[in-house]
């Protein structure tokens, strides 16, 4: 065996070195012209990527999502649609509707009549925007927000269309857009998990979050979002057992970081080091968490400012007080899902409450920020997952009707976090089933966020199971226009 | 035959001599007839052949009298052969040439350099022909001609290129990704910065200086002032007739349109801007930030501004050690660059338990690269305003909710670069903000919401220093009264023997008044909740909460429930709806009460519901009870078709096999436009002493004639049994 080894060592003299190197080199340059950059030396720079590092200096350093689960109808909000009111009753024309599919509750409909939105719209703000009548509050800020009419999506039912927005994928096992960020940018406080999770419900026909919509996916289990419930646990498992003080739970502490440091002298793995370091986060949020929860000591401006719903914990009230409290403590994404908004039917009762209960707290939200200088570095985003038709589910009465999902369109706003405040970009057709100019498309939308916050969505990636994987998948383009 | 085609070669060569200094002597005479046009045009098409042969050609000469070749008689007329030929179609192409110029757009320094050298390349070929049956011919006469033909062919050759595919053609791959300095929005010029580069881009490749297609220029303002040929370029103030315009918007198929069909054509966006430009007068000496703000052209042209990656904040300082940045790291204490390539630093303190002013102090060694300072809610003082004075380059400062007072404002006013100071929640009064803002050279938002300022003073500060934004923020006193929120339960709506009833409210300052008969609280007449009243059996509590200065409450209803016995196990005998299962048959004695909107989510709420058969629940109790009632809290919502049970019996004994029946309810239906309720509805007997009890509570079977859902099973939805 040794000889041909030394056979092999002596064979392999320098021309065979050469000739071989030659056929190496060869490959390589033609392997240039198949792949550009191989040999571009400024671009591997540019690609390599640090965790918690932004790729750019960021305009927002925090988002809050003020995400309204179900779909608000948009002709009944922000897109004013007088023709609707007008066409009240028409069929609608098979030009604007083209091949969009139906969801199965309207599938087999005989007749798909158009119905104008039951309130009416005003004009508001330096921008002129219209706003409808059940956003009273949101009305007021309108020159702080900006409103995007004309987002579209792929899916067409609740979870696809809620896990596409919040993982760029509609079959979930992906990051969620928070975990991407908390990954991203890593932790400003690390006294607080980095992607927070608050829930609430309205009195409208709701529909299920489920922790998938927080999950980090493949990313470290530190990028996780963290549910904060209301009551006496906000964070789960979080308190010390009865019996145990503050102290005790210090030399516990202390003792297993020393084993586990053993363990890492021993097997060199950086998990375990990770896990000390959670363990720490996690006596340190014991003290922060409580504080960041406390109301009491809110002024009445605030209280007044929120609607006094923000002192009773669940409401979206209380969350999105409670986002703004986080947002400033350094939390990275604050995740609010606010249930109830899919009016199948019954919508005209139903949205008048659901957009009450959120009204008032939204642009509070936008206010308090403002007031304390926070709206430039904070990116606070209103929307649901798909809008809603402009026919009417089931029956057509003068006083009801119902609005079926629609993907073609539907409006969110958003709001600092170096966003251009007081504008309106994007419009959908007269009947407002088309988007008529200005598409942003999902990953647009998301690509514009993490442009925001100083990522690049073409190089925020991981590698997982042998494919690099992105919030924006394969595509999406950043929304200049609507950046300050 | 060979020497009479060489012959007959050698005479075309002399009479192109002669015709083409014809043409150069005349060219200004010349007029090309439109029948030849198409010959000049091949001139791009020949011109490569002469190139190739006369290279080698010269080649060959220049190695001529080299020992091996000297003697050799085919090399010497292969290489004279090979001159002649590539003098003839050299003389071909140059007449080409010649053609091509007299047509339109062929103007500038680098066409007049190509003729001459072309014309030159011709002529020194044909005298090196003609030198090479002299006797003088030498070897130094053929390598020096070689050497000059050669070069004076590379040159002619370069020229030509110049001119087809324009200067820098060659290495601007290589030099095009040094992407020129972004130019800051204040300084932008109009012409310079927005309209010149489109010119750059689009057009100068042709209307340029060195090759005036149309005799007109477009890379500097004297040459676009002038026009072309076809006259002046704009009429300013009128895009609509302005040539340039027109020439933009012809039909692409259409000769004149510009730019050619072929070449790069504009985007809506730059024609936009190139209108705009001309509509405002074609300026160009004009800031773009000195049009109105709300002009499209300057709309338009920032959004060319708008921040891309390219424009990360420059900064004149330099990083600092990785190594010490992460030392002043800690829990408490962030520090992070802006960007990955950013000196920046940004640094975040938290927990005002760990805070102390050297936390500021120990940052010295990161003072010039600390531009955004988040101190949020600490305990920070005045004297540690000295501390916040060392970090040079800062930039944005949050002192929003700290202790400090604003008498020593101005130690911060040395940092040049402060363009946002949040000061919300302190202390600060409006004498010392006065005095000390104005030493603050560029600050932009002052945040000064809940400070004690009144309007009237921030208003006064805001005329004083128009430059910088004073934000005042929500205050509740002035904006219009808020509706309260209903108190809320205090303690548990369910008890055994008695309990006290417990109302709260959470806004601070709030009154509740509350009646036990059933009529709606006033602000009057009603008692005052004490939070004393013992209650020792079911009652319902109406309430609502006043506070001065808001709206009162809606009224809220409180339901006391009385359940004095919890049985010790219960079993359902009939399934319950696939949707309405709470947390199965325990659920009706957990003590958690359902609310409405049962479905949203169904199987996150405390319903139990039967619609296709009856709810049949039998109880143990392991000691015998005395018992008189039983009621069932259900949910009644006509308008979703949830219904009370059309008939509820209770059933009791001492066995599970012997049980009599101790009474039965026929519950009212709902009528017609009936508000929804939640409410314990079933019936009373004689007290009899049980061990088990069997419920059965039939779900409405059809549903009344005013219904929309008429004729359907109503769904019942029960959360809490009550056994007293």
């Amino acid at each position: 065996m040794e000889k041909e080894i030394l056979e092999h060592g002596l064979n392999f003299n320098r021309r065979r070195f050469l000739s071989r190197l030659s056929l190496g080199l060869g490959s390589a340059a033609l392997g240039s012209l198949l792949i550009p950059d191989l040999f571009g030396g400024g671009s591997a720079d540019d690609e390599s990527f640090t965790p918690g590092m932004p790729h750019f200096a960021p305009k927002a350093k925090r988002v809050i999502y003020l995400f309204q689960n179900g779909a608000p109808s948009q002709q009944e909000l922000f897109d004013y649609k007088p023709k609707l009111r007008e066409m009240w009753g028409q069929e609608i024309p098979p030009s604007v509707r083209g091949t969009q599919r139906l969801t199965g509750m309207t599938a087999n409909q005989k007749e798909f009549p158009l119905v104008g939105s039951f309130v009416d719209f005003k004009q508001y703000g330096q921008s002129r925007a219209w706003v409808s009548d059940l956003m009273p509050y949101t009305a007021k800020v309108v020159d702080d927000l900006c409103i995007v009419k004309s987002m579209y999506t792929e899916a067409i039912n609740h979870d696809p269309a809620l896990t596409f927005l919040q993982t760029g994928s509609q079959q979930g096992n992906r990051p969620s857009m928070g975990s991407w960020l908390s990954y991203g940018l890593g932790n400003e406080n690390k006294n607080l998990p980095n992607f927070t999770v608050l829930l609430s419900r309205g009195i409208g026909n709701g529909q299920g979050v489920y922790s998938k919509l927080w999950s980090n996916g493949f990313l470290d289990s530190i990028h996780q979002g963290v549910q904060f419930s209301k009551g006496e646990d906000p964070v789960l498992y979080l308190r010390d057992p009865e019996g145990m003080d503050r102290k005790a739970r210090r030399d516990m502490l202390d003792n297993l970081a020393q084993l586990n440091e053993m363990g890492y002298q021993e097997f060199g793995d950086p998990e375990i080091m990770a896990k000390v370091k959670q363990y720490e986060m996690a006596y340190r949020m014991q003290t922060a968490v409580p504080e960041v929860m406390d109301l009491s000591k809110e002024p009445d401006d605030i209280i007044k400012l929120y609607g006094p719903d923000c002192l009773v914990p669940g409401t979206f009230a209380a969350n999105c007080l409670l986002a703004r409290k986080l947002s400033e403590n350094g939390v990275r994404f604050v995740q609010l899902y606010h249930q109830g908004w899919d009016q199948h039917g019954n919508l005209p009762f139903e949205i008048a409450k659901q957009a009450k209960d959120v009204d008032q707290a939204s642009a509070a939200l936008v206010t308090d920020l403002k007031q304390r200088g926070l709206l430039d570095e904070t990116l606070v985003i209103w929307g649901g997952e798909f809008g809603r038709t402009s026919y009417t589910q089931g029956k057509l009465t003068k006083e009801n009707y119902g609005r079926d999902h629609h993907p073609r369109c539907f409006t969110i706003w958003m709001a600092g976090g170096g966003i251009k405040p007081g504008i309106v970009y994007g419009e959908t057709d007269e009947v407002g089933y088309n988007v008529a100019s200005n598409p942003v498309h999902v990953h647009d939308f998301q690509a514009t966020v993490l442009h925001q916050l100083g990522l690049n969505h073409e190089k925020l990636i991981f590698k997982h199971l042998g494919r690099r994987y992105r919030l924006t998948d394969v595509s999406g383009k950043v929304v200049h226009d609507i950046i300050a | 035959m060979q020497k009479k085609l060489v012959n007959l070669a050698e005479q075309g060569l002399f009479a192109s001599v002669v015709f083409i200094l014809f043409l150069l002597v005349f060219e200004n005479k010349i007029a090309i007839p439109v029948w030849l046009q198409p010959f000049g045009r091949m001139h791009p098409l020949l011109l490569h052949f002469p190139i190739t042969l006369l290279l080698l050609a010269v080649l060959m000469e220049a190695f001529r009298f080299y020992k091996a070749y000297a003697a050799n008689e085919s090399y010497r007329i292969f290489s004279r052969n090979l001159l002649l030929v590539g003098s003839l179609l050299a003389a071909v192409t140059v007449i080409m040439g010649l053609f091509l110029s007299k047509e339109d757009g062929y103007t500038g320094s680098v066409v007049q350099w190509h003729k001459w050298t072309g014309a030159a390349t011709f002529f020194l070929a044909a005298l090196l022909y003609w030198a090479q049956q002299k006797r003088w011919y030498s070897r130094v006469v053929a390598q020096t001609g070689s050497v000059i033909l050669g070069v004076i062919l590379l040159s002619a050759g370069h020229y030509g290129a110049t001119i087809t595919h324009g200067a820098d053609f060659v290495l601007a791959p290589l030099t095009k990704n040094q992407t020129p300095e972004p130019v800051d929005i204040q300084q932008a010029l109009v012409f310079n910065d927005v309209i010149k580069p489109i010119f750059e881009q689009k057009c100068t490749s042709c209307h340029n200086p060195d090759k005036l297609k149309g005799a007109l220029a477009l890379n500097e303002p004297e040459a676009i002032q002038k026009g072309g040929k076809s006259g002046a370029l704009f009429v300013a103030g009128k895009p609509e007739i302005s040539l340039l315009l027109r020439r933009i918007h012809l039909p692409v198929e259409e000769k004149k349109h510009m730019p050619p069909s072929g070449k790069a054509q504009l985007t809506p966006t730059e024609i936009k801007l190139l209108a705009l430009w001309v509509k405002g007068r074609a300026e160009f000496n004009k800031k773009v930030v000195d049009l109105p703000a709300t002009d499209s052209l300057r709309i338009l042209a920032t959004t060319l501004f708008s921040p891309t990656e390219l424009t990360e904040p420059e900064f004149a300082f330099d990083a600092a050690d990785d190594e010490t940045i992460k030392e002043l790291n800690s829990d408490y204490r962030t520090i992070a660059p802006l960007s990955k390539n950013s000196p920046a630093l940004s640094v975040n303190l938290y927990n005002k338990a760990s805070y102390s002013p050297e936390k500021l102090q120990e940052l010295s060694p990161i003072k010039s690269q600390v531009v955004y300072l988040n101190l949020n809610k600490m305990p920070v003082h005045d004297a540690d305003l000295k501390h916040i004075s060392q970090f040079e380059n800062l930039q944005k400062l949050d002192i929003n909710f700290t202790d400090i007072t604003g008498k020593e404002l101005n130690q911060l006013a040395t940092l040049q670069h402060l363009e946002s100071l949040a000061l919300s929640g302190t202390q600060v009064k409006f004498a010392d903000l006065k005095n000390q803002i104005a030493t603050f050279k560029n600050l932009k938002t002052v945040a000064l919401w809940e400070t004690g300022l009144t309007d009237a003073e921030i208003n006064q500060l805001q005329k004083a220093y128009p430059r910088i934004q004073f934000i005042a923020g929500f205050n509740g006193d002035k904006s219009e009264p808020i509706r309260l929120n209903p108190p809320q339960l205090g303690n548990s709506a369910i008890f055994a023997t008695s309990t006290v009833v417990q109302l709260r409210h959470p806004v601070k300052g709030v009154v509740i008044r509350y009646t036990t008969d059933g009529t709606d609280p006033d602000s009057i007449n009603s008692p005052l909740m004490d939070n004393k009243m013992v209650i020792t059996g079911s009652k319902s509590i109406k309430a609502k909460a006043y506070k001065d200065g808001w709206i009162s409450s809606p009224v809220a209803t409180f339901d006391y429930y009385k359940n004095s016995y919890k049985p010790d196990s219960s079993t359902l005998l009939l399934p319950l709806s696939p949707v309405h299962q709470a947390e199965g048959v325990k659920s009706f004695f957990d003590h958690k009460l359902g609310t409405f909107n049962a479905n949203s989510p169904a199987w996150a709420n405390n319903w139990l519901g039967v619609r296709k058969n009856d709810l049949v629940l039998v109880s143990e109790f392991k000691k015998p009870v005395s018992i008189t009632s039983v009621e069932l809290r259900t949910m009644i919502e006509p308008e979703t078709s949830i219904f009370p049970p059309s008939l509820i019996e209770v059933w009791g004994g001492n066995s599970r096999d012997q049980m009599q029946l101790l009474g039965t309810a026929h519950p009212a239906m709902p009528i017609k436009g009936s508000s929804p309720v939640l409410k314990a509805i079933g019936c009373t007997f004689k007290p009899h002493t049980v061990s088990y009890i069997k419920i059965i509570a039939k779900p409405l079977a059809q549903i009344p004639e005013w219904h929309s859902n008429k004729g359907n099973k109503a769904l019942l939805l029960v959360d809490e049994i009550f056994i007293n």
